[in-house]
């Protein structure tokens, strides 16, 4: 196939599956897909509001997404975005609330938090798969359903906020507070921290040793094996690397949006983001296009939920159609023996 | 205490149940060389179908049916998907869990006009200890069907080395059909058997994962069915400890319980060391 | 030959990306007769059959059989973690109800064997048994079927000269009895041995068809070549220096177990490894490549450079550029970088020297190496690994499936590292290619030396016997 077919039959492609299933979802849900798609976009575009949300859900997608590039492009993949995310909200979390220090340093403090955080949770499945040749995917997952209780027991009892009423973190102190972006919006600087992780990401695969590494042991494990290439610390790197990314995106979310940490921190983002990763083809630049779509689909899904009574759960099986159809694209390379599910 | 053992032991054959079907369904789907990552979401499809339809015609029956031919529909779209176009496997096993996912959660809006949960519809009742019995006769089954068949020969000879299968005469994309549609039918069965076995209705979120559990499950059997139903029963014992612990160990959190199963999954991935060979040709596109 | 023909191909053609495999061929196979089938690596020999068999269609033409077509393969098409006779039975089962009746397919299986002189355990499993008694499955599963014509592909790559001659004495009985058999291969010595009939293709086409009586191997040999190879320049090099010192090497595990082996390469030589495929020179080469782990004595200093026998799984990222494969291997050399950068002005410059000094046929350096034929992608892989001037050369079967042009130009390539000075060792399950160019060579089987010989001692015969496991 030439670029412009596997783009056509890809991401382009993807785009109109998208426009096309809306608006059947739209008419199944009794409404033209005129008024649906209006109240999307205005849902999503209309204002200043609506900009600053949606380049909100931009932003807490870009994040687990960049994670799960980098971890496909090692032939690796993780669908445990989701915990690694809520894990690395929960450090920082839980460092922003007895933090003393000058703001930005404090705020500087809390992102490594979510870093370390997010990527130890990678690390588990990395070394997992690294030693003993374990199903990462099967690992990925069930450690989302671990975080998750982990994360809750902790922010239920030892981590609780001592003002809070559910079980959440303390409120952070404003100095502590990503700084907005968009005045009168909750958009903060998360979003050019994405976007330049988006540019560092490219030049690592493009130009570095490691990238190159990295893309050999996904694309072509027999053959990076005997160029030198040491397979299984390049698993567990990537596995870490991918968990940070996304415990990174975990921390800007609550440093930024909530200002605290609870276990609403995401409504599905971590899985949301597999779409984002493969609709913009695995390459960074295109993953942030894919994550701005996606962020008007989800913020503006609310709008249309609420205004054309099309459930937003439509936008979540539409994901799941996208992710399906873009299997045909064949991302994880076959599997070197022993590390079969 | 002889009460305690007994309901544990109750308990576990009921948590088990489900990760039993699904795990079948995941042996014979594997062993056919087509990796089914889309268990879970059959499930869904089985659990949330059976609840429609037992709404539908307030028959329990009628809903199992549903259940097991959402799932076996499901399990054709992988199937297709992997043999005409020789897809991803794991990608759009992944695609079909968000699909189902996502439509149970918009059908329970649109059908039953609440997010969240359905109405509580017709359920098996008593008769749901006939489907636990089934789970492990159809283990027995699967194991004899496998071993000692014609079909089973050549399923796992798809599995192995589809080319054989061509030198051999025989059509190895449609035996792997077959092995994922019953892969499909066997998940829908187990979620059925979640929200109209079980309980009686359908939840947001109810399969919670154990479509990944069974997949554990298999890997740790070695892809032998009755091994693989040994795992699911641990599993499930882990699954039943939490209930029958509650407040009984005041040091052990209900959360730390509740995941217990999940890192039990996570110590039998890790407990098979290389040791492990997978049907050779599982998740190559033939 | 009795009249009517038994399969018939008439104006086949099949054409894949980039090449016409087949080119307009017309055959006829009768009853009975020994036909071999001939030309060099890329011929379209081996497509040919597989469409004979029916296991692929061409693009034009027809195929039509008076009867069951049966065809062993190159790389047989077995289930190793099966047993013999599932493998045989597969599809045929026999049954008792829904149950496979065992004890019938074992009776079934020995019968098979024993009506054509053969020996097997119905029971074993195949993977552990050794290459030539699999092939021997193989074509069980295929006389099971009581094949009117039985096509084999290349069927004595993986046997010693004793198994060889076995082998054909099934061949002749069964033509004897009727069958119409069709061989694939480009052992001459064989065909003239055996065959009654040959059939000539060279690049797609049928180039030459007689029979054996009026033709010779020179003739066919010319036919198959279709002119002169370019000779191999050796020249005497005064290096002594020590290259690589193997001493009680144990590696590996089961039938391809090494055990105390030895080997000396010298700096300015090429050592040659004879044996027949399956006797540890996988176990050897990983061992000496350090992918392995390994008892005993490897010693060897300076650079290494190697040339996997599987280019596509083990050299090669398909899906990259030629520049991009120009680094694999090379890639965390103090050169290759700059910072943590690499150097893709540097690589680029040198997939160009590669594609010029190798006359790889490529527009563009940028294209995927998928695009290329195998000859090319294998001088890729070989400019490769001798383009830092390694002081070893590690060379396992280099000229594997391409054309004899490909082949040519790598085997002198090899040669000129040796003349300036490496030490090279040659593993090749082709006997002729090791006799060409080695000065010394070593007989492995099982695994073990056998023995040795420098080449002014070369003897066909005596290395042919040694490599049979027979002294």
């Amino acid at each position: 196939m030439t670029r412009a077919t596997r783009m056509i039959a890809g991401p382009l492609g993807a785009v109109v599956l998208i426009l096309v299933l809306m608006s059947l979802a739209m008419i199944a849900a009794g409404t033209s897909p005129v008024d649906g798609f209006t109240a999307l976009f205005v849902g999503a575009l209309g204002g200043r509001n609506q900009i600053g949300e949606t380049l909100v859900a931009t932003t807490a997608l870009l994040f687990p997404a960049l994670g799960i590039c980098l971890a496909f492009r090692a032939g690796l993949f993780n669908i445990g975005a989701e915990g690694q995310l809520l894990i690395g909200g929960l450090c920082a979390g839980a460092l922003g609330a007895v933090l003393t220090v000058p703001g930005p340093i404090g705020i500087v403090l809390m992102l490594i938090a979510g870093a370390i955080g997010g990527g130890a949770w990678g690390a588990i499945a990395g070394w997992m798969k690294a030693r003993f040749g374990a199903n990462e995917i099967i690992a990925t997952l069930m450690l989302n359903f671990v975080a998750a209780y982990f994360a809750l027991e902790l922010v239920s009892g030892p981590l609780k906020g001592p003002l809070a009423a559910g079980a959440e973190t303390a409120w952070l102190d404003p100095k502590y507070w990503l700084p907005t972006l968009l005045p009168a919006t909750r958009l903060s600087i998360a979003l050019l921290l994405a976007v330049a992780l988006a540019l560092v990401l490219q030049w690592t695969f493009s130009r570095t040793v490691f990238g190159y590494d990295l893309r050999a042991s996904g694309e072509a494990p027999e053959a990076a094996r005997r160029s030198g290439i040491n397979l299984a610390r390049l698993t567990w790197l990537a596995l870490t690397l991918s968990g940070a990314i996304a415990g990174v995106g975990g921390a800007t979310i609550v440093s930024g949006e909530l200002h605290r940490f609870n276990t609403q921190l995401s409504p599905g983002y971590g899985f949301t983001a597999i779409a984002v990763a493969l609709v913009g083809d695995l390459q960074p630049l295109w993953i942030c296009i894919a994550a701005f779509g996606f962020g008007i689909l989800e913020s503006g899904g609310l709008a249309m939920q609420a205004s054309a009574q099309v459930p937003k759960d439509a936008i979540h099986v539409i994901e799941g159609l996208i992710i399906f159809v873009l299997a045909a694209r064949r991302y994880v390379a076959t599997r070197v023996e022993g590390t079969l599910p | 205490m002889s009460e305690l053992i007994a309901t544990l032991v109750v308990l576990t054959l009921i948590k088990a149940t489900p990760i039993i079907y699904a795990a079948l369904g995941g042996v014979i789907s594997e062993r056919s060389g087509v990796i089914n990552i889309g268990l879970e979401g059959m499930m869904a499809a089985g659990a949330f179908f059976a609840v429609v339809a037992s709404f539908a015609t307030h028959s329990p029956l009628l809903g199992l049916l549903a259940g097991i031919g959402a799932g076996a529909l499901f399990g054709y779209l992988l199937a297709f998907a992997a043999t005409r176009f020789k897809v991803d496997q794991i990608v759009a096993g992944t695609g079909i869990n968000l699909i189902c996912a996502g439509g149970a959660a918009y059908g329970l809006v649109v059908i039953f006009n609440q997010p969240g949960a359905s109405v509580q519809v017709a359920s098996l009742g008593h008769a749901f200890w006939i489907l636990i019995v089934l789970a492990f006769a159809l283990a027995a089954t699967m194991q004899w069907v496998l071993y000692r068949t014609p079909w089973g020969l050549r399923i796992r000879a798809c599995g192995e080395n589809p080319s054989a299968v061509v030198s051999a005469g025989l059509n190895p994309l449609a035996l792997r059909v077959y092995a994922v549609v019953i892969s499909g039918a066997l998940a829908g069965l187990g979620g059925a058997f979640l929200s109209i076995g079980e309980l009686n209705l359908y939840s947001d979120g109810m399969t919670a994962g154990r479509g990944f559990i069974a997949l554990a499950a298999v890997i740790f059997g070695r892809w032998h069915p009755l091994a693989a139903t040994a795992a699911c029963v641990v599993f499930g014992f882990f699954e039943a400890l939490q209930f029958v612990l509650q407040g009984q160990i005041s040091w052990l959190p209900a959360n730390a319980m509740q995941a217990l199963p999940y890192i039990a999954a996570l110590v039998a991935l890790a407990g098979v060391t290389g040791r492990v060979r997978a049907p050779a040709a599982d998740g190559v596109p033939f | 030959m009795a009249g009517e023909p038994v399969l018939s191909l008439r104006g086949i053609r099949k054409a894949f990306p980039g090449v016409v495999a087949v080119d307009g061929v017309d055959l006829d196979l009768f009853p009975g007769e020994i036909h071999a089938l001939v030309g060099e690596n890329g011929a379209g020999k081996s497509t040919l059959s597989a469409i004979a068999f029916g296991e692929l269609q061409p693009d034009e033409g027809t195929v039509s059989a008076r009867g069951t077509v049966g065809l062993v393969h190159q790389h047989f098409e077995l289930i190793g973690r099966l047993r013999v006779w599932q493998n045989v039975l597969l599809g045929r089962e026999p049954h008792r109800g829904w149950r496979i009746d065992e004890v019938a397919a074992r009776e079934r299986v020995v019968a098979v064997a024993q009506r054509n002189g053969l020996e097997i355990d119905p029971d074993a499993f195949v993977e552990t048994l050794p290459i030539g008694v699999q092939q021997r499955v193989e074509l069980l599963r295929e006389l099971d079927r009581d094949p009117a014509v039985l096509l084999l592909d290349e069927p004595t790559a993986a046997l010693a000269p004793a198994e060889i001659e076995s082998f054909f004495a099934t061949i002749v009985q069964l033509a004897a009895r009727g069958t119409a058999i069709m061989i694939v291969t480009h052992k001459l010595q064989e065909v003239t041995a055996y065959a009654t009939r040959v059939t000539v293709m060279r690049h797609g086409k049928v180039v030459e068809r007689t029979l054996i009586g009026e033709t010779s191997i020179d003739a066919i040999a010319r036919a198959m070549v279709g002119g002169e190879l370019p000779a191999v320049a050796r020249r005497a090099t005064t290096q002594m220096k020590p290259g690589l010192r193997v001493r009680d090497l144990r590696a590996g595990s089961g039938a391809t177990r090494l055990h105390d082996f030895y080997l000396d390469v010298r700096g300015g030589e090429i050592v040659g490894i004879a044996g027949v495929e399956g006797n540890g020179q996988s176990t050897l080469a990983d061992a000496l490549a350090g992918m392995i782990d390994y008892k005993g004595t490897i010693e060897r200093t300076g650079t290494i450079g190697i040339i996997p026998q599987d280019r596509q799984r083990e050299a090669l990222v398909m899906n990259w550029s030629l520049v991009e494969n120009t680094l694999l291997g090379r890639q965390h050399r103090k050169e290759a970088c700059r910072g943590l950068e690499l150097d893709r002005g540097r690589a680029r410059t040198e997939a160009l020297a590669i594609r010029e000094r190798l006359d790889i046929r490529a527009a563009s350096v940028d294209m995927p190496v998928r695009t290329l034929s195998g000859g090319n992608q294998q001088k890729l892989v070989v400019g490769r690994a001798l383009i830092d001037r390694p002081d070893f050369v590690l060379a396992y079967n280099p000229t594997r499936g391409i054309d004899v042009g490909a082949a040519a130009l790598v085997q002198s390539r090899i040669m000129e590292a040796r003349n300036h000075g490496a030490a090279v060792l040659l593993i090749s399950f082709e006997l002729d290619e090791i006799l060409t160019l080695a000065d010394a060579v070593i007989v492995m089987y099982r695994g073990a030396v056998l023995g040795s010989f420098g080449r002014e001692a070369f003897d066909r015969a005596a290395i042919g016997r040694l490599m049979a496991g027979s002294a």
